[in-house]
């Protein structure tokens, strides 16, 4: 009997010792955020309950933490929300997405002095001159598991991110396969790597037959929707799809120093029933932001119609990006009436509010002409408003939503030559409809049409449309 | 920048996004830019992905009208 109970004593500890060397580690993570801060609440209250169940839980970004939100891009220190939000929830770490970089270094450098969390990103070289340290790698201990990191972010053929050039004016940038492979050591001293990516999901599949080294890539960019994890080249994969609609908990069991399992399961943020309220009112702070009552400009007169409005629309877009031409599709103008008095930031917001792109094309005349028409068969509001230049459009007796020609002038009458190039500046949505031939399909400036208008405005300090027209319509006699 | 949606490739400014590809798309295929959101997105793989979603040249996508 007593040696059957030693027997037992002995099994009983065995089991024990071996549960102690099995440990998990739990990952909530989110990508392409881009400061859907609403949801923030959400968020929080999923981080608490993980946190209960599992204390040592690390909470990480694969980037595009901002950019998308009004709220949130346009407070004085753009971005400035959504960093205080993320301190609140505990992120422990980000990468760089592309768009952490909107504000341009400087900006970057505030935010990150003012982030509770780590930046991780191996390709991006330190700036101290703006306070930009980024740590290639960094080493977590969860409950006595080493868990490392590494980090990149996507890199275009200028060895940049997609953003605004001057926005990364003054940084630099390495490739990120031949970057990442310096990091391989991150094995030897750790018992799980994880590969923090904003290079998209299809280059993280790619990427993943040179990573035999890592346990998996938590991915962002491409904001494609994966159900958990996928497996490839024994690498495992997450991501979620943009504006912390879900966002993913990773399971990885380690035995030993190996890891022995690795399990993701998606988690709905969008709907879920629980709400941080600290968060609620940090949110509800924000978004009443007396900053959006922020004067831009005078009007000296009201703005009684779309046509003025989209005058100055597309006046801003012309001036302030040095083209010779503006157009934007009628839709795209969201009121006709402005009182006199001041022009804030939030009355930018809803005349233009779909956050569109700013995108810049070269034309020669005969292109634009075309580019004009389609807009107009495309958008059920009809012709498009212009700066620059005048239009005469003849609409068809026959079908009077058709424009059956457009004669172009310039402001001062002059004959407008078609065959000659210009620059042209648009919206993204109108540059997406207009299916009309032509050799250069433009380019995106990386900047919300709404952000140059509020800059528009700010430089002209007074503005006066009274009488401004630049698109005229008849009907054709046959 | 070429990028195909539904088998129709559309060639569109460098920098455009999913919901330009689509937009592209339904105004060539005469369906009107306003079934962009009765739809949804996927890539290649058949993952979702978000109307935001950045492209890259030769990038196969898919729409779904699902209303």
């Amino acid at each position: 009997m007593k040696k059957l109970l030693l027997t037992l004593a002995a099994v009983c500890l065995l089991g024990a010792a071996a549960s102690a060397e099995r440990k998990e580690v739990h990952i909530l993570s989110v990508n392409d955020m881009h400061a859907k801060i609403e949801n923030m609440p959400q968020l929080a209250a999923i981080a608490d309950s993980l946190r209960g169940l599992y204390p040592d839980l690390l909470v990480i970004s694969a980037g595009d933490n901002r950019t998308g939100e009004p709220l949130n891009d346009l407070y004085e220190i753009p971005a400035y929300p959504m960093v205080i939000l993320m301190n609140m929830i505990g992120f422990d770490a980000t990468t760089m997405g592309n768009h952490e970089f909107d504000s341009g270094a400087e900006g970057l450098g505030k935010l990150m002095h003012m982030s509770g969390f780590d930046y991780i990103c191996a390709n991006l070289n330190p700036a101290p001159e703006f306070g930009i340290y980024p740590r290639a790698t960094e080493i977590f201990d969860v409950n006595g598991v080493k868990v490392g990191f590494v980090g990149a972010v996507e890199v275009n053929d200028r060895m940049t991110p997609d953003t605004h050039p001057d926005n990364v004016k003054g940084l630099s940038f390495k490739p990120v396969l031949e970057t990442l492979q310096q990091y391989k050591w991150l094995r030897d001293v750790c018992d799980v790597v994880i590969y923090l990516s904003h290079i998209g999901y299809d280059a993280d599949v790619e990427i993943s037959k040179d990573l035999p080294w890592v346990d998996v890539i938590i991915g962002g960019h491409s904001h494609t929707a994966i159900d958990g994890g996928e497996m490839h080249n024994n690498v495992m994969i997450t991501q979620v799809v943009n504006r912390l609609v879900n966002c993913t908990h990773t399971t990885i069991t380690v035995d030993n120093g190996k890891v022995v399992g690795r399990k993701a399961e998606i988690i709905n943020v969008a709907d879920y029933p629980k709400k941080n309220a600290v968060v609620q009112e940090v949110v509800d702070y924000f978004s009443n932001n007396p900053a959006f009552q922020r004067v831009l400009a005078t009007l000296t007169a009201p703005m009684t119609s779309y046509e003025q409005l989209g005058c100055m629309m597309t006046d801003a877009w012309r001036v302030e990006t040095g083209s010779d031409i503006g157009v934007t599709n009628t839709g795209g103008v969201r009121y006709d009436y402005l009182p006199a008095g001041p022009f804030t930031v939030s009355d930018v917001l809803r005349l233009d509010p779909f956050g569109n792109d700013t995108v810049q094309m070269e034309l020669t005349g005969q292109e634009l002409k075309d580019f004009l028409i389609s807009i107009s068969r495309n958008d059920t509001y009809g012709f498009p408003k212009v700066s620059g230049i005048i239009c005469n459009v003849t609409m068809d007796k026959k079908d009077p939503e058709k424009v059956k020609d457009v004669k172009i002038t310039w402001p001062d009458g002059s004959k407008f030559d078609l065959k000659k190039t210009y620059k042209v500046v648009t919206n993204s949505y109108s540059a997406a409809i207009a299916d009309s031939p032509r050799k250069d399909q433009g380019r995106n400036l990386n900047r919300t049409t709404a952000s140059i208008i509020q800059e528009y405005l700010e430089h002209q300090g007074k503005i006066d449309y009274t009488g401004v027209c630049n698109v005229f319509q008849t009907v054709s006699k046959k | 920048m070429k990028v195909t949606v539904n088998r129709t490739t559309v060639e569109l400014f460098e920098g455009a996004r999913s919901q330009h590809a689509v937009l592209r798309y339904l105004v060539h295929r005469r369906l009107g830019a306003a079934k962009l959101h009765q739809g949804r997105i996927y890539d290649a793989y058949g993952h979702e992905i978000g109307l935001d979603a950045p492209l890259r040249e030769g990038q196969i996508i898919k729409f779904r009208i699902t209303k």
